[in-house]
């Protein structure tokens, strides 16, 4: 099915340099990719609609149109489907006249048919449509107003509006999650070449042809897939859109948080999207090692349940350790409260449990390791017991504490309920207000990944740092790690401190800083993972 | 570039001083004159009994266009908020029931304690749906909540009070406006 | 006992009854500059909306029946901004000295009832009572040093604001101040050397000298223009007024020496000051336009013609009131045609201004007519002079107070109009404008008059 033989070729570090003449000026470029990277690696934009670096390339919209210097005279060519050649000679709209004209025109051409209704798309704003026109500048349109607007694709969906335009194909419920806009689609075919190649399941199509084109799915069939709101990511317009997203916000009034999901062990790299403390939606964040440009539904649609349901804060008095004590920590503990977890364990001598009663699949090769539990490396790393649970539901009786950290051990396994209320001092640390907190003698709240600073793991042994999104319902809630050091006596009063201690358990970590780990993330030497 | 204006260099009449100040005293003189003497002929007025006469232009509070059926022009596009310099106008938009129209607001409150009345978001609106000609310059309540006007209180306007503006007597007429019922296709009673 | 008996008898039976009856009378002009107050303070305030286009605060009233809110024209609002600066707190701010603190108000407020008993108020009144002809001088001290006596109570209003300055503990009003001493020290030397070509002119330190003088040859404005335009800046700046109000620049110094003063505290130099507007305006008209002399006719003249005299009066008086009635009429068509919401209350209000107008034309009217046919008194001749009864007299005498007092208002007017034109000097412009200009002017303008007086008078 995957068509992975025209994939782009993207540069990389080790990338051969060759030179190349641009503008009539000698560059260095990387030499193993195509003419479009090429050049945005020496810092030339290229507008483009269709290509996209981690799908296969088409070439069908036109708009990366640069002029290349061949046998027969200086020909427009389309850059991102152009291999790099030493000594090659090309002109960018910085000196040729034509390939700005030809831009222009291409765009304009685009935009024919489109509705223009940019106020009320979701779009605007990160819109590729947009940007390339406010770059090419043709303000001005020059289609006569009284001829209008002419959607000639899908007939079912055509209509007249109140203008007496020939319209059509708004708000087409293509699938369970996902809205279609025929009338902005300007037939890129980035997310047919999306499920085809990416997702490995060909549900949408281009059907018709040249001015009657639209996107569809197979007749009677729904666009439904673990992936398919990343087609509403790839959509250069406001074609797909994201039901759960529609009409909340206006994009530029969401602030962005670069953060790492704590939902799968593979730590998909993710942009958080908030305004006034609340989380509006979650978009992948390109790394190329780990998720690429692609988040699993699941991972995505997590982020609106993550301020409901919480715990609340409450003082830390309520916390009393007696008698001998285990701590049960879950995934989504970062390395940080792994640190604080084990400092409370030297201190107490209390006993370490880790693991999760969830399913533990398979990678699916996309932005899933399959692994619920996301930090499971970064146990290994700390020394901790990863996979342990079914020890401590045996040996319940022995504890008369247990602090239950990230993990909700009840919802998960239903067998461990029993055994773990044997223990007559139930502390659970967590964010949401789960089953397992409702079991215990003291539920105190604490904040979710998406709040705090820290870091992790991932099953590729890549540690990625975690960045706190400002939209914790409560200002009183405090990261795990704080009342975990808190209750072993020194309380860590920032995230770099538990990082530290952190480094004293395993060297690996000793000489790192939140500063020398990439936003993308370090891949650790002699890991165990 | 600094621009430099030069003014024309006083002669000695006028740098004795004197004899300006005697202008300005005629000045004055002749205005304090009017007031005694033709009290009637002040230019300013005795507000709140007396109101001063404003023009459509004049940027006053806000109101919210309609369409034919009644619903408010407003898309939701947030075109206003991003505009609007003092941030005083909060937009939520939701699906709307009408098939022909994507989006319709939900919410629109403009703070009025906080607005500038700059104008800049009745420029901005793509759908001419904000308009600021209602001719209210006085805002008073007794609260703060109160300063903010909500959807419901900027739709309540009255053509009436716009009789030069087609528009305005087009769009509220709601179910008993034939003409604008048959533009938009719906049944005419 | 006897001794002082003896010596209290002697003074008492000096005089005749109605001598005494009319000095101790006399006392009740010392509250003059005191009602100018009441006068200044809702000119100044309208007068100023008026310059500025504005109506001027016209808004409280006083409601009575029929006519219902009636705002007297706007002077409703000055009482009732006099009497909440009356009944606001006292506030001595920590650590000033208290008593200076609250004795420095009172200094300038007190001066205003000093100053007036030098000034000629009318000309002396001379009239046969019984047998006798008495002869009493228009000023409370009739003295021969009038105009020093004058110069120097005035000047004592600069300890109200010294002491006020520095028992205030604050920088603001110290500064202010001392601006304020250094001001009123510079141009009381200007004040006086302006005086002094008149005084030379005239030959006498005696205000009602001065008077009669002016009465009998010509008023000082014509005699020495100069001098008066170089006396009034400098009484302006005396005053503290604008364009000369350094002391209390808002930009520089909050309100200058007052700045910590509020509630009566801050009236009493509020009312100083305008007392001391009303008390320099007289003095003006007093020195330079012929004090309480009637233009162009001398006071025998009067005398003779009582009765025109008097009928000429009530005519000028009947003819206000017409004038005013004509505007009222005219404000109240041009409103009853306006959208005014109020325009009902206003107009009912106007009835009562027209009533009160129309019955003062009435009254005016009659009172010429009367006056015209009945007032012929006869007169005896004493020393070549007639000499009338004490009812001509008295006539006289109110007469020329009224003459003086319209004088007056006009040089109020003249303070009042300068403040809202001219823009505030700096400080040090001040200080040249005393020192070198005015100063010199008033030097030059004294040798001038000096060597004219020589050659034309020779005495």
């Amino acid at each position: 099915m995957s068509n992975y033989y025209n994939m782009p070729k993207l540069p990389t570090e080790n990338s051969p340099k060759v030179e190349i003449f641009v503008d009539d000026k000698a560059v260095m470029v990387p030499g193993d990719t195509n003419l479009l990277e090429a050049l945005k690696a020496v810092g030339i934009e290229t507008p483009h609609v269709c290509y996209h670096p981690y799908l296969p390339v088409s070439g069908n919209c036109r708009q990366c149109l640069v002029e290349q210097e061949g046998p027969r005279g200086r020909m427009l060519v389309i850059s991102c489907y152009t291999p790099v050649a030493p000594g090659m000679k090309v002109y960018t709209p910085a000196s040729s006249a034509r390939v700005k004209n030809a831009r222009k025109a291409t765009q304009e051409f685009m935009l024919v048919n489109h509705p223009l209704d940019c106020p009320i798309c979701d779009k605007a704003g990160e819109c590729t449509l947009q940007e390339n026109y406010m770059e090419a500048g043709q303000n001005e349109g020059r289609m006569r107003p009284e001829y209008g607007k002419n959607y000639h694709g899908n007939p079912e969906h055509q209509f007249i509006d109140a203008k007496g335009q020939l319209r059509g194909g708004k708000r087409v419920d293509i699938g369970p999650r996902i809205f279609l806009d025929e009338e902005r689609c300007v037939q890129c075919d980035r997310c047919v070449r999306f499920m085809r190649s990416i997702a490995g399941d060909e549900q949408l199509q281009l059907a018709a042809r040249a001015d009657h084109t639209y996107i569809t799915t197979f007749p009677g069939e729904k666009l439904d897939h673990e992936y398919d709101l990343c087609v509403t990511d790839v959509c250069p317009t406001g074609a797909m859109t994201a039901k759960y997203f529609r009409f909340q916000k206006r994009v530029w009034l969401l602030s962005h948080t670069p953060t790492v999901s704590m939902d799968d062990s593979l730590g998909a790299n993710i942009w958080l999207d908030h305004a006034d403390g609340k989380i509006y939606r979650m978009m992948p964040r390109c790394n190329p090692e780990v998720n690429r440009s692609w988040i699993s539904n699941t991972t995505r649609l997590a982020c609106l349940e993550f301020g409901k349901n919480r715990l609340p804060a409450i003082d830390m008095s309520a916390i009393k350790l007696e008698g001998k004590v285990a701590i049960v920590a879950g995934g989504e503990c970062t390395i940080e409260d792994l640190a604080a977890i084990k400092m409370l364990a030297e201190k107490t001598g209390a006993e370490v449990f880790g693991g999760t009663f969830k399913k533990v699949g398979s990678p699916d090769g996309i932005a899933m390791s399959g692994d619920p539990m996301a930090n499971r490396a970064g146990f290994k790393l700390m020394g901790l017991a990863d996979d342990n649970l079914a020890d401590l539901a045996k040996r319940a009786s022995e504890f008369q504490t247990v602090i239950i950290v990230n993990n909700d051990v009840i919802g998960e396994g239903k067998g461990a309920a029993d055994a773990l209320k044997k223990i007559p001092n139930r502390i659970v640390l967590g964010a949401f207000d789960n089953e397992t907190a409702k079991m215990a003698t003291v539920a105190f709240g604490i904040n979710h990944w998406s709040e705090v600073q820290g870091t992790m793991v991932n099953s590729l042994n890549m540690i990625q740092k975690l960045n706190a999104a400002p939209t914790a319902p409560d200002a009183n809630l405090q990261p795990a790690y704080a009342v975990l050091s808190a209750l072993a006596g020194t309380q860590f009063t920032s995230a770099f401190e538990a990082f530290k201690k952190a480094g004293e358990y395993a060297s690996v970590l000793a000489g790192l800083s939140y500063d020398t780990i990439k936003s993308s993330g370090k891949l650790l030497e002699g890991g165990n993972a | 570039m600094a621009r430099v204006i030069k003014q024309k260099p006083m002669n000695w009449v006028e740098r004795l001083y004197v004899f300006e100040c005697l202008r300005g005293l005629m000045t004055t003189l002749k205005h304090a004159a009017r007031g005694l003497f033709r009290y009637e002929e002040l230019p300013t007025i005795s507000y709140p009994e007396g109101q001063p006469e404003i023009r459509n232009t004049y940027r006053a509070k806000h109101r919210l266009m309609l369409r034919p059926d009644g619903t408010p022009r407003c898309v939701a596009c947030g075109m206003c908020a991003a505009a609007c310099p003092a941030h005083c106008i909060f937009i939520e938009g939701t699906q709307s029931e009408d098939g022909r129209i994507e989006k319709r607001v939900m919410r629109f409150d403009i703070d009025h304690l906080t607005c500038v009345f700059c104008g800049l978001c009745v420029e901005a609106c793509p759908v001419d749906a904000l308009r600021m000609d209602t001719k209210k310059i006085s805002f008073e309540h007794r609260t703060r909540d109160e300063f903010v006007a909500h959807l419901s209180d900027l739709i309540d306007w009255n053509p009436a009070d716009y009789p030069d503006d087609a528009q305005s007597q087009v769009a509220p007429g709601g179910t008993k406006n034939k003409q604008a019922l048959e533009t938009w296709g719906l049944e005419v009673k | 006992m006897e001794f002082i008996t003896n010596a209290v008898m002697e003074v008492v039976n000096s005089k005749t009854w109605i001598e005494w009856l009319i000095t101790i009378a006399k006392f009740a002009l010392c509250f003059v500059p005191v009602c100018y107050i009441l006068l200044l303070i809702p000119m100044e305030r309208r007068g100023a909306g008026f310059m500025q286009d504005r109506q001027g605060p016209n808004r409280s009233y006083i409601k009575i029946p029929y006519f219902g809110k009636i705002r007297a024209l706007g002077y409703i609002q000055n009482m009732c901004d006099g009497t909440k600066l009356f009944f606001k707190e006292l506030h001595t701010p920590t650590g000033a000295n208290k008593i200076i603190y609250n004795l420095a108000p009172i200094i300038p407020f007190a001066l205003t009832f000093l100053v007036p008993c030098v000034m000629p108020w009318f000309g002396t009144m001379t009239f046969t009572f019984g047998d006798s002809v008495v002869s009493i001088p228009g000023s409370i001290i009739d003295s021969d040093v009038g105009v020093l006596l004058l110069f120097g109570i005035s000047s004592l209003s600069a300890y109200g604001a010294v002491l006020a300055g520095w028992a205030s503990k604050s920088k603001f009003a110290y500064l202010g101040s001392l601006r304020t001493t250094a001001m009123t020290v510079s141009y009381e030397v200007c004040q006086g050397l302006c005086l002094m070509g008149l005084l030379l002119l005239v030959g006498s330190f005696n205000l009602t000298d001065i008077v009669n003088w002016q009465e009998h040859h010509v008023w000082g404005i014509v005699a020495q223009p100069v001098a008066f335009i170089c006396f009034l800046i400098a009484t302006i700046a005396e005053t503290g007024r604008a364009p000369f109000d350094v002391a209390e620049g808002e930009p520089e110094l909050v309100a200058g020496y007052h700045t910590e003063y509020g509630a009566m505290q801050f009236g009493f130099f509020y009312m100083g000051e305008y007392a001391h507007i009303g008390i320099c305006s007289l003095l003006i008209s007093t020195l330079f336009l012929g004090g309480y002399a009637v233009p162009f006719v001398t006071t025998e003249t009067m005398q003779a013609n009582m009765g025109i005299t008097l009928t000429a009066l009530c005519g000028v008086l009947a003819f206000l009131a017409l004038a005013f009635l004509h505007m009222i009429y005219r404000y109240s068509r041009k409103l009853a045609a306006s959208k005014q919401s109020n325009k009902a209350v206003i107009l009912q209000e106007y009835k009562l201004y027209k009533l009160v107008a129309w019955v003062a034309t009435l009254v005016f009217v009659a009172g010429a007519i009367a006056s015209y046919m009945f007032v012929n008194p006869g007169s005896t001749i004493v020393n070549g002079a007639p000499v009338y009864g004490i009812g001509v007299a008295l006539g006289t005498a109110v007469i020329h107070l009224l003459v003086l007092l319209a004088k007056s208002v006009i040089f109020c007017w003249v303070w009042i109009w300068v403040r809202w034109t001219l823009p505030r000097f700096r400080y040090d412009h001040v200080m040249h404008l005393g020192w070198k200009i005015i100063l010199n002017i008033a030097l030059l303008n004294l040798v001038v008059t000096a060597i004219i007086a020589k050659l034309v008078g020779g005495n």
